[in-house]
């Protein structure tokens, strides 16, 4: 759920630009030494990041019929890595916001904060984490998707609670209201998620020959 | 796939210079969130939707359904607001509802300076625009190829789509998810499959990894800066003394 235009105060909207702003330079100065060393790879940069806006187009049947886009956090972070991420979902935050009035300009830090830093970031940690103990791939991939749609909105709800805390019990209470409702409406959003990132992938990987281009793909991204 | 772009190109306003809509855009967000709501937000809704509607003579039906689409969330906001939890129940917060009224006020003004930036100004334009202003060339480029890609993988979606419809594809939440799943796993090989084939296109050609277009927009010009500026400073003054 992306925070919408003019939500947010404007102390909040500048912090959140700076906070984001180091993880966006980062991931495009590695963008960068990877473009220069091999130009060829914008278009696959470019083509997956289409494939990832045309994704969050896209509906998802939902238990509680709310507004359910996939986010594709997941699926990007295992497949690009959470650096190149930062890059790309800003740029597709951008284009959300320009070319479906989904999401905001002024609010465009904070949303890039929670969808394309610390959402990629957890799925990819989940996904490291689930592997090196050994589980399964369906598995890894499926908490790596949930948890990552989760972690994104709990930033989210934090960054509400934050801009908006409750007159009496504060940020906590804020938080509470928020994450209540966000949790009714997400938490199967994001098991939704998990089970068609499993469903992706598993396709994906089941298709001679261009699961390895993937697997060159996340390799020169990471 | 997307009314915004379709309008963006086709309005009465696309040749203006990209930096009077910018900055009539930006300046009007930043406006609506240092002033007070009350008058100013209510100001700018007025200004922005006029500009949008009257001056770019944008499709009233694609406007209003762009600007009831973030509905939802401002539903969530509000309610927060105006509700307070306490140990023995759900009440009203004090002074809930005032802070509620100015939160959808300034998100309103917000919303319909994005969609005058959107909707008068192809995001080609914007990030021309960026790439000027010295956003590094390889990200704009990454942008600019993306936004190229992201039409014609749409189309592809909706055929997928189509497809699995007719053959019950969407008969239950299952299968929807089931489908849903294969059109995402089929739609990545596909995306990688015409990036590569674009690549050999470009290689043979002698491509060295810089995409040099053409750009015949007019320049920006003193009055129509001035004419911005003027806008902005009549709804600066008249929020802060009104």
């Amino acid at each position: 759920m992306h925070i919408m235009e003019g939500f947010l105060p404007v102390g909040h909207a500048v912090g959140w630009f700076a906070a984001s702003t180091p993880f966006v330079v980062a991931g495009g100065v590695s963008l960068r030494r990877i473009l220069r060393k091999a130009p060829e790879t914008r278009l696959n940069l470019a083509a997956a990041g289409a494939f990832a806006f045309v994704l969050s187009a896209l509906k998802l049947p939902s238990v509680t019929g709310s507004c359910s886009h996939p986010t594709g956090v997941g699926l990007g972070a295992v497949i690009f890595g959470p650096s190149v991420m930062a890059v790309l979902g800003t740029i597709i935050l951008l284009f959300q916001a320009l070319l479906l009035a989904h999401g905001g300009l002024t609010t465009l830090g904070a949303n890039v904060f929670s969808m394309a830093i610390v959402g990629p970031w957890t799925s990819f940690a989940i996904w490291k984490a689930l592997r090196g103990l050994g589980a399964s791939i369906a598995i890894s991939v499926f908490f790596a998707a949930a948890l990552g749609d989760i972690a994104t909105y709990a930033t989210t709800a934090m960054q509400l609670a934050f801009a908006y805390p409750d007159s009496e019990t504060g940020f906590v209470g804020a938080l509470v209201k928020f994450g209540g409702i966000f949790a009714v409406t997400q938490i199967p959003l994001a098991i939704a998620e998990g089970l068609l990132t499993v469903v992706a992938l598993n396709a994906l990987s089941g298709r001679a020959g261009q699961a390895n281009e993937v697997a060159v793909l996340s390799g020169e991204a990471r | 796939m997307s009314p915004i772009d379709r309008e963006a190109h086709l309005n009465r306003w696309r040749q203006k210079p990209l930096v009077e809509k910018l900055l009539l855009a930006l300046g009007m967000m930043l406006l609506a969130l240092a002033l007070k709501p009350w008058p100013a937000a209510a100001l700018i809704t007025a200004v922005m939707t006029g500009a949008t509607l009257i001056g770019a003579r944008v499709s009233p039906r694609v406007w209003l359904a762009c600007a009831t689409a973030p509905l939802g969330f401002l539903t969530v906001g509000v309610v927060s607001l105006v509700l307070r939890i306490e140990l023995n129940g759900v009440s009203l917060a004090p002074g809930g509802i005032e802070a509620a009224g100015s939160l959808a006020a300034r998100s309103a003004a917000g919303v319909t300076c994005l969609l005058f930036l959107a909707l008068t100004t192809p995001t080609c334009d914007l990030l021309a625009g960026a790439r000027r202003v010295g956003v590094p060339a390889e990200i704009i480029e990454v942008a600019l190829l993306m936004y190229r890609f992201l039409f014609i993988l749409a189309d592809e979606v909706s055929a997928m789509d189509a497809a699995q419809a007719a053959r019950l594809g969407h008969a239950s939440k299952g299968r929807r998810l089931r489908s849903l799943g294969l059109v995402a796993a089929n739609l990545l090989p596909r995306a990688l499959d015409r990036a590569r084939r674009m690549e050999i296109g470009l290689a043979a050609r002698g491509w060295r990894g810089e995409m040099r277009v053409l750009s015949d927009r007019p320049g920006t010009t003193l009055r129509g800066v001035s004419e911005v500026a003027a806008v902005l400073c009549a709804t600066a003054f008249l929020g802060i003394f009104a």
